[in-house]
């Protein structure tokens, strides 16, 4: 199995399949409870969709006219299984920021109507989520019916979209083929050239967003950036205990722990046992701990120290030795060893999920 | 942009009990506690986020043994909007 996409658990090794099932199970309710049925919800109350038109949708619909398209586990064992699941969460992941506000015209719903609609400041209005029980058979035919459902609503939600003219069906695969687009992660660009290159690492800790757009990096457009650096002396941590505010868009999506009660309640109460417990991260005590809690207005990424031995290493091969943990605090860059090591046992680098818009 | 913040880095602050009309995302385990400014940020524009603006923001350091029951010497930083905060009498 690789770590990839962000599903990396933060108990258990690359071949402990229960621990990546655990990790889906997590953040498939995550982004149901939290992320879409919220958004759905919204729309309905204001008659932007409405259910009926749902129902007309899902009773005519044929299989030929979906949108979404979902492939076929390549194999009957539990790791294709497992990396099937893995797949088809990241493209219900997807769908979800396909039909984000900015996709759909006159759709002026922002971020803070979401975390209302969702119970952040209610437990009204908070949407159940599902447990999971079982063995791991078990539990992977229940994953497999859940992103079956799941995924049938997103679409019928699409599909009336369309029908009720608040989106093209041509804008939405335009849209749709850009989340599919690799590029280079703008987080490994980013450190790596902060590592590079002095002047621009002090115009990135004292300006955020201005240094990138000098950069020509995705500056983003989600409050104001702050980096804050690893050094001989700190350990920063990033959390949000509010929610999971995160600069998504210049980073793409969080791990899936970073969105987790037990990582946001404990990181504050007690950093130190929490890095080591979740992450296997012992910091020094002559280290100062820094824990940042974001709030929405700033978001936060950590500046992680080079690692020894890159003294040599160009931009590029440096990028590839920054992991989406590192940025979090959660976590070091590879060491070059490292990164030979995972390459000769073909383990992807690990991505985050959903790239910015 | 244009701010008229009230607090300076390295003043001492309270964090209010409680404050219905201000903005809602202030964690809880702050309140009532005591910190000390660590950055400020001014008035800021979020439009994705939320409509209109917040009160001038600053990043508030508070010790950790001030919040929980922890004794390393770490700290905490939190982004807290200045209608939630107040002049604390510094420790000599």
């Amino acid at each position: 199995m690789s770590g990839k996409h962000g599903h990396k658990p933060f108990e258990g090794h690359m071949h402990d399949y229960m621990a990546h099932i655990k990790a889906v199970e997590e953040d498939l309710e995550y982004y149901r409870a939290k992320r879409f049925e919220p958004r759905i919800i919204y729309l309905l109350r204001r008659g932007v969709v409405t259910f009926y038109d749902l129902l007309k949708v899902r009773a005519t619909l044929k299989k030929k006219d979906h949108f979404f398209k979902v492939g076929k586990p390549q194999g009957k064992n539990i790791e294709a299984r497992v990396r099937y699941l893995e797949e088809w969460l990241d493209e219900y992941v997807k769908g979800i920021a396909l039909v984000s506000a900015r996709a759909v015209e006159g759709m002026d719903m922002v971020t803070e109507d979401n975390r209302k609609e969702r119970g952040d400041y209610d437990d009204f209005f908070k949407i159940k989520k599902k447990e999971h029980n079982g063995a791991i058979e078990e539990r992977m035919a229940n994953l497999e019916q859940d992103l079956t459902d799941y995924q049938a609503l997103l679409e019928v939600f699409v599909q009336a979209l369309i029908k009720r003219g608040w989106a093209t069906r041509k804008d939405l695969e335009q849209r749709w083929k850009q989340l599919h687009e690799e590029r280079p992660w703008a987080g490994g660009v980013i450190v790596a050239k902060a590592w590079s290159d002095p002047e621009f690492k002090r115009a990135l800790l004292t300006t955020g967003r201005e240094a990138l757009r000098e950069m020509g990096v995705h500056q983003g457009k989600v409050g104001k950036l702050v980096v804050v650096e690893n050094t001989d002396r700190v350990h920063n941590v990033i959390v949000c205990t509010l929610c999971s505010c995160y600069p998504y868009d210049i980073l793409g999506d969080t791990p899936w722990w970073y969105k987790h009660e037990s990582y946001r309640t404990s990181i504050v109460q007690n950093p130190r046992q929490c890095i080591k417990e979740m992450f296997r991260l012992e910091i020094p005590p002559e280290k100062e701990v820094r824990v940042w809690d974001s709030t929405s207005d700033v978001r936060y990424f950590v500046l992680p120290k080079r690692p020894a031995g890159t003294e040599n290493m160009s931009e590029e091969e440096l990028a590839a030795l920054v992991t989406v943990d590192s940025l979090i605090g959660a976590g070091y860059p590879l060491e070059p060893a490292q990164l030979r090591e995972r390459e000769a046992a073909h383990v992807e680098p690990e991505m985050p999920r959903v790239r910015p818009d | 942009m244009e701010t008229s913040s009230k607090y300076k880095i390295g003043d001492a602050v309270m964090v209010a009990d409680e404050n219905p009309t201000g903005n809602r995302r202030t964690p809880h385990y702050i309140r009532g506690k005591r910190g000390v400014i660590g950055a400020v940020h001014g008035v800021l524009e979020n439009i994705r986020d939320h409509r209109g603006v917040h009160k001038p923001l600053y990043t508030v350091k508070f010790d950790l043994g001030e919040l929980f029951s922890c004794h390393d010497q770490d700290s905490i930083w939190v982004d807290v909007h200045e209608e939630w905060l107040s002049e604390a009498i510094r420790d000599s």
